[in-house]
């Protein structure tokens, strides 16, 4: 029985990149090399950017070799039976190892080193993104070679879609017996945009050949600037800890000014004596101050609409819009930004007086059923108006220290370092979490009361010696609870956890709905008016 | 429509001798023309769509031929047009996606195969099953079986799909039995070759007119008392006709085994590719179909031809019936026709092979190994055995390595008008409650996925306002239906609209009026804006608005109906569709609430814009885009924002802060500028990172003159350094 197979490809990609395509121009290149080969694709509703695969067989022998046979192809690829993985997206490529298509004993794999993050990663409120490294480490492991290159890249810089690239790392895998001109012919007899596909082509084509003579171009170390810290505070913190203080303070003066920033080393210093009592010899490398530097500075420099009018006026950041839009030198770039400051944005720079009399004003409101009081701003910050407007209340910054918000911010980080520091002197390890807990705090609005809310509430509930809890219990469950409310934002992990480590659930929040109730038996349609 | 098929439409017409190379579903259509079809209809639906696609955009050749092609309102619609046949010798084709576009057409089809058919019927039935498939997993089998219609399932070589095709029109034509063609998904998209024959104009056509209509003939209705002789002829006459016919021309294959041939398979033709790779792991087949087992190739799986399946298997050790979905009606009769025949032969089937889920190869080879185990103990199966335990081992690494993978589900284009009526009901529901939706078919279905996994069932298409009749008087809270404009005019406006309003429901309907049936390819329907609002648009040099506006047929008909509380909302504008969700879940009027959500399919919009852009740059015009934009310094890290989108050009990156330790987002390359983002921000009172830059090329001098005066301006007023 005659033993020749046909070559296997799998293709991953995204709905949308145009693998449909890739897949005729493998059929067509085999085709019109004289081979038999077959393609075939499930895309349904996939081409709306879900995961997709397509399929080709190729003939490895001439039909003129076949003496008028013709090869039965699988319309199926078979796990285990792939020449060669090729796939646009890193996370697709493992999904198609995972599904156990590739092999290390026969398998080429091709993949781009890119992410397009799922939906579901990019939904976390902190970071649920997937590890690189382990997905590059899983592709190397059940690959007998594999070629992995950022393929977006190449595309975005020939000006093309992915296919094309990926087409040029195929042909130059040399898994398929064509030679590079039969691959470039079938571009050109598909007429459209065949220059820059034939460009895509090539770059792709000269990686991989590059990548094999082993002259790929090792990347350049990325420079970080890293800011000196005076060097009064030098002698004043463990070495360990300069580089993120020195980061922490100048975000502090930048944001507020020098007398605001002795406060935030004064409230490190102490941080740092906790910490001292529980790890007199730094051997956890001052890991709790550096945490405290990097979320005190932060939640210091709480973002309010100063800051941010200050953070939009930046002249670097007309530069860095023109780049993100990728507008050129003789195009005019309109910029517009939205804002919707309401009540609680106003009494934030108010004395608590005034603030707490235009927050019962607003609360009124909504018990009346109507929508919180909100001005939607749409500011055109090229204009001399808009820029004018930002001007103004970037220039707000001292009355940020006379404001309400100001007060009961400070107060909030007082108690947090003031648990901390209780938490430190009892176990390092349970510090060593509250002072994560840091990290909670962020954003504007209601995702800043959401953060502060945990935040107490761990650090009242779960940090404070309970009876049958001892420290490292305790910091396992604040461990626990943080990483669940960063799991959603309706609280629903976070209140599992609390339960779970015997904490009471966090207090109910009065939300304001608009009661709607139906009575039984008002069914009666036509009786209402429209 | 989505795609142009300009290439396609010119291998339509090749003729005897030259080769025809492309998708399965298109040599399809080709076969269609060759056997000298005279009317072709259906519904779109993948993974048939682009028979019916290819076909209108076709129309100026096919009318030379006096071929007829329509796309039908539904699936029942199509059926019915079949009704052509039963009196008149036309060869008539219709297309849609099975199962459910099976059971849409149910009622015609069994209208349709009682008197039978004179003129060759032949149905296209996409079998939307396994992987890529996009509905309930059913087999259309049931259908032929009851309605007594023929089933042919093809071996998926073009060649043969296309000689099937001519065939099942023979078949219909000697039985008079209405003709279903099955096409897994894979058969539809495999990409291949055949020899072609001409294009047979039909005798009876758009271009010969039938002069009087046939005479009464009460033989030809489905009406009693002639359902009862109807009945019995098929069970007398039909099915033994299809038989001889089916034997005559030799539609079955028979492949000789050559060492094991006394161990025989019999295959469904759709599952033979797959069967033949199976058998190669094992070793037991060659790369060009050669078998060491003998094998029966069902290319017609009802009716089956008892004697040839007994025939097959007399002599046997061991018969394996390799037959896909769930119930095994295959296996069930040819076991009966051996138990008549009193053939002994032991029969296998779905005890060796799973009962559920696609044959794959794997999942074959692994039925193929116990038979060889039971009757086979010469063949070496280490190999084969490694294989599989490899594969095993493989998916046990990563899966530990990785745990479960996030899913890539399809999700709304960058871009899609319907994506900002789920961030309004996000936000509705914040102020007045969650409430039971109705979800619908359409891509409004991709929102039962993250980030607004939205929706409490789907019972079909359109049947979202009917499906929540039971649930809206139980609930103290109103129940809310969602509907596409496709969704509508298929069904919805009967099912649902109609009953709501004759039984004076209190419920609320929010229909997606994007202007196409967009999931399917972008297909026009009754509410598309037509050609002139498109020309007057672009007379204007204003192609980047939405044009739904300009068709008011739903709005229309929905009046004309008497719905008496109709709400028009722009889509983008999500505040304001959020208040008016907010008052039809709220308002004291009783009756059914009609939000039409109003919104062109993006797709349909770029497809217009990127031509018309790229014209005016190259001609050095004015143009401008608009791009949304993230500052990395403001933005929160906390993603609130995506939670409310899901749109694909809506990402992370890393925090550029060195402070900061959470991903910020970002607007990547795509954005179409829809205005989401800004939307959002400005209803769900976000963080204020989003911008919006308008990109002005080739601006006039007067624009210049003032953008150059405002930058000198500005410029004074930024604070120095930062």
């Amino acid at each position: 029985m005659n033993r020749a197979q046909p070559i296997t490809v799998l293709v991953g990609a995204l709905g949308g990149e145009g693998g449909g395509v890739l897949a005729e121009w493998l059929y067509d290149t085999a085709v019109h090399s004289g081979h038999s080969a077959q393609a075939t694709s499930i895309p349904g509703v996939a081409q709306r950017t879900g995961a997709t695969t397509y399929y080709i067989e190729v003939f490895p022998l001439p039909n003129s070799a076949l003496g008028g046979r013709r090869p039965v192809f699988s319309l199926n690829a078979v796990p285990g039976a792939i020449d060669l993985l090729v796939s646009s997206e890193l996370l697709e490529t493992v999904r198609q190892i995972g599904n156990g298509f590739a092999s290390a004993d026969r398998t080429l794999v091709v993949s781009s080193s890119s992410r397009a993050l799922t939906v579901v990663e990019k939904m976390h409120l902190g970071d649920g993104r997937l590890d690189e490294a382990a997905l590059l480490t899983t592709v190397q492991r059940h690959a007998q070679a594999c070629e992995v290159l950022d393929m977006a890249a190449l595309a975005r810089a020939s000006g093309t879609v992915i296919s094309a690239v990926l087409l040029g790392a195929i042909a130059a895998s040399g898994r398929l017996p064509f030679a590079r001109a039969a691959f470039e012919d079938a571009i050109r007899r598909s007429g459209k945009g065949v220059e820059a596909s034939l460009r895509g082509f090539a770059a792709a084509f000269d990686a991989v050949v590059m990548r094999r003579a082993g002259q790929a171009q090792a990347e350049a170390p990325i420079e970080t600037a890293t800011r000196a810290l005076p060097p009064e505070l030098r002698k004043l913190f463990p070495a360990a800890t300069h580089e993120i203080i020195a980061l922490g303070h100048a975000r502090v003066v930048d944001y507020q000014d020098d007398r605001y920033a002795a406060w935030y080393v004064q409230r490190l210093a102490s941080v740092l004596e906790a910490e001292r009592a529980a790890d007199p010899s730094g051997a956890k490398g001052w890991a709790i101050t550096r945490e405290a530097a990097r979320w005190l500075a932060l939640w210091m420099a709480f973002d309010d609409i100063v800051r941010v009018a200050a953070l939009k006026l930046r002249a670097s950041r007309t530069e860095r819009v023109r780049r993100e839009v990728a507008a050129r030198e003789d195009e005019i770039v309109k910029l517009f930004d939205h804002f919707k400051p309401g009540a609680p944005e106003l009494a934030a720079l108010l004395p608590a007086g005034l603030a707490q009399r235009l927050l019962a004003w607003d609360e009124r409101r909504r018990a009346a059923g109507r929508a919180p009081w909100a001005m939607p701003l749409k500011i055109g910050t090229h204009t001399v108006l808009g820029t004018l407007a930002l001007r103004c209340v970037a220039g707000l910054k001292g009355q940020r220290r006379r404001g309400s918000r100001f007060a009961v911010e400070q107060a909030l980080i007082e108690h947090w370092l003031a648990a901390l520091q209780r938490a430190t002197r009892e176990h390092w390890a349970l510090g060593h979490e509250v002072a994560q807990c840091g990290r909670l705090i962020k954003g504007y609005g209601s995702t800043n009361e959401r953060g502060k809310a945990s935040l107490l509430h761990l650090i009242d509930h779960l940090a404070a010696p309970r009876v049958g809890a001892d420290a490292l219990h305790r910091a396992e469950a604040i461990h626990a609870a943080r990483e669940a409310a960063l799991g959603d934002d309706g609280g629903r992990a976070l209140d599992q956890a609390l339960a779970a480590h015997g904490a009471p659930p966090r207090p109910l929040r009065a939300q304001p709905i608009r009661w709607f109730k139906r009575r039984p038996g008002a069914e009666t349609g036509a009786a209402g008016k429209p | 429509m989505e795609v142009q098929f300009t290439d396609e439409i010119e291998q339509l017409k090749l003729g005897a001798g030259q080769t025809f190379h492309g998708e399965g579903i298109l040599a399809i259509t080709k076969a269609l023309l060759q056997s000298g079809v005279a009317y072709i209809g259906g519904y779109q639906g993948a993974p048939v769509s682009h028979l019916l696609d290819v076909m209108v955009q076709a129309r100026p050749y096919v009318d030379t031929l006096g071929v007829h092609v329509e796309p039908c309102s539904n699936e029942a619609s199509a059926a019915a047009m079949l009704g052509a046949s039963i009196h008149y010798p036309l060869r008539g084709a219709v297309t849609w996606k099975s199962i459910v576009g099976t059971n849409v057409a149910a009622d015609a089809l069994s209208n349709l195969a009682s008197p039978g058919v004179i003129g060759g019927a032949l149905i296209v039935v996409g079998e939307d099953y396994g992987e890529g498939a996009s509905v309930i997993q059913e087999r259309t089998h049931a259908y032929a079986a009851k309605s007594t219609l023929l089933l042919l399932d093809p071996r998926p070589e073009l060649g043969n799909m296309v000689k099937l095709v001519e065939h099942a029109f023979a078949m219909s034509e000697a039985s008079n039995m209405p003709a279903i063609l099955e096409l897994r998904i894979r058969a539809c998209h495999v990409r291949g070759s055949f020899v072609c024959q001409d294009n047979v104009a039909p005798r009876v056509s758009t271009q010969h007119l039938i002069a009087e209509p046939a005479g009464f003939d009460y033989m030809r209705l489905a009406h009693p008392p002639v359902t009862f002789r109807h009945e019995k002829l098929k069970t007398l006459q039909r099915i033994p006709a299809a038989q001889r016919y089916i034997t005559e021309h030799g539609l079955n294959e028979h492949i000789d085994g050559s060492r094991h041939s006394d161990v025989g398979l019999i295959v469904q033709g759709g599952l033979y590719n797959a069967l033949q790779r199976a058998l190669q792991q094992l070793g037991l087949a060659d790369a060009f179909g050669g078998s060491e087992l003998s094998q029966l190739v069902l290319n017609v799986t009802y009716p089956l031809v008892p004697a040839e399946v007994t025939a097959f298997c007399v002599g046997k050790r061991a018969v394996l019936v390799v037959e896909e979905g769930n119930p095994e009606y295959i296996e069930k009769d040819i076991g009966q026709a051996l138990r008549r025949a009193e053939v002994q032969t032991p029969l296998h089937g779905k005890d060796l092979l799973p009962p559920a889920g696609e044959y794959t190869v794997e999942v074959i080879a692994q039925g193929l190994i116990q038979l060889a185990e039971r009757y086979l103990p010469q063949v070496d199966l280490s190999a084969a055995r490694a294989w599989l335990a490899g594969n095993g081992e493989r998916r046990q690494a990563v899966a530990q390595a990785m745990g479960a993978l996030p899913a890539r589900p399809p999700g709304f284009c960058v871009g899609c008008p319907e994506r900002p009526v789920f961030s309004a009901l996000k936000l509705a529901q914040q102020a007045v409650g969650p409430v039971h939706i109705a979800a619908d078919i359409g891509c409004h279905a991709l929102a039962t996925f993250e980030p607004f996994s939205s929706g409490h069932s789907i019972l079909g298409y359109g049947m979202s306002l009917a499906s929540r009749a039971g649930v809206s008087p139980m609930m103290q809270r109103r129940s809310l239906a969602i509907m596409g404009d496709g969704g509508f005019w298929h069904n919805g406006l009967l099912t649902g609209v109609q009953a709501a309003l004759f039984n004076g429901d209190d419920a609320v309907l929010i229909i997606m009026k994007n202007g196409y049936t967009s999931a399917t390819g972008t297909q026009d329907i009754l509410n598309t804006p037509d050609d002139e609002a498109k020309a007057e648009a672009e007379a204007h040099a204003n192609l980047h608005q939405s044009l739904a506006h300009k068709n008011q047929s739903i709005e229309d008909t929905l009046k004309g109906m008497g719905a008496q509380w109709l709400r028009v909302v722009h889509t983008y504008e999500v505040d304001a569709m959020r208040r008016v969700v907010q008052d039809a879940l709220t308002s004291d009027f009783n009756g059914l609430k009609v939000i039409i959500a109003e919104g062109e399919c993006q797709l349909e919009r770029q497809r217009r814009i990127k031509p018309w852009m790229a014209g005016r740059l190259k001609r050095g015009e004015r143009v401008e885009r608009v791009k949304y934009g993230v500052d990395e310094d403001v933005c929160t890290g906390d993603h609130a924002c995506i939670r409310l989108s899901g749109c694909p050009t809506l990402t992370l990156k890393d925090n550029p802060d060195p402070l900061k330790v959470d991903p910020v987002a970002t607007v990547i390359d795509g954005c179409v500028g829809c205005g989401l983002c800004g939307a959002n921000a400005q209803a769900a009172t976000l963080c204020p990172s989003f911008y919006r830059a308008e990109v002005v090329r080739f601006p006039n001098w007067g624009e210049r003159l003032i953008a150059q005066a405002r930058a000198t301006v500005t410029g004074w007023l930024r604070p120095a350094g930062g």
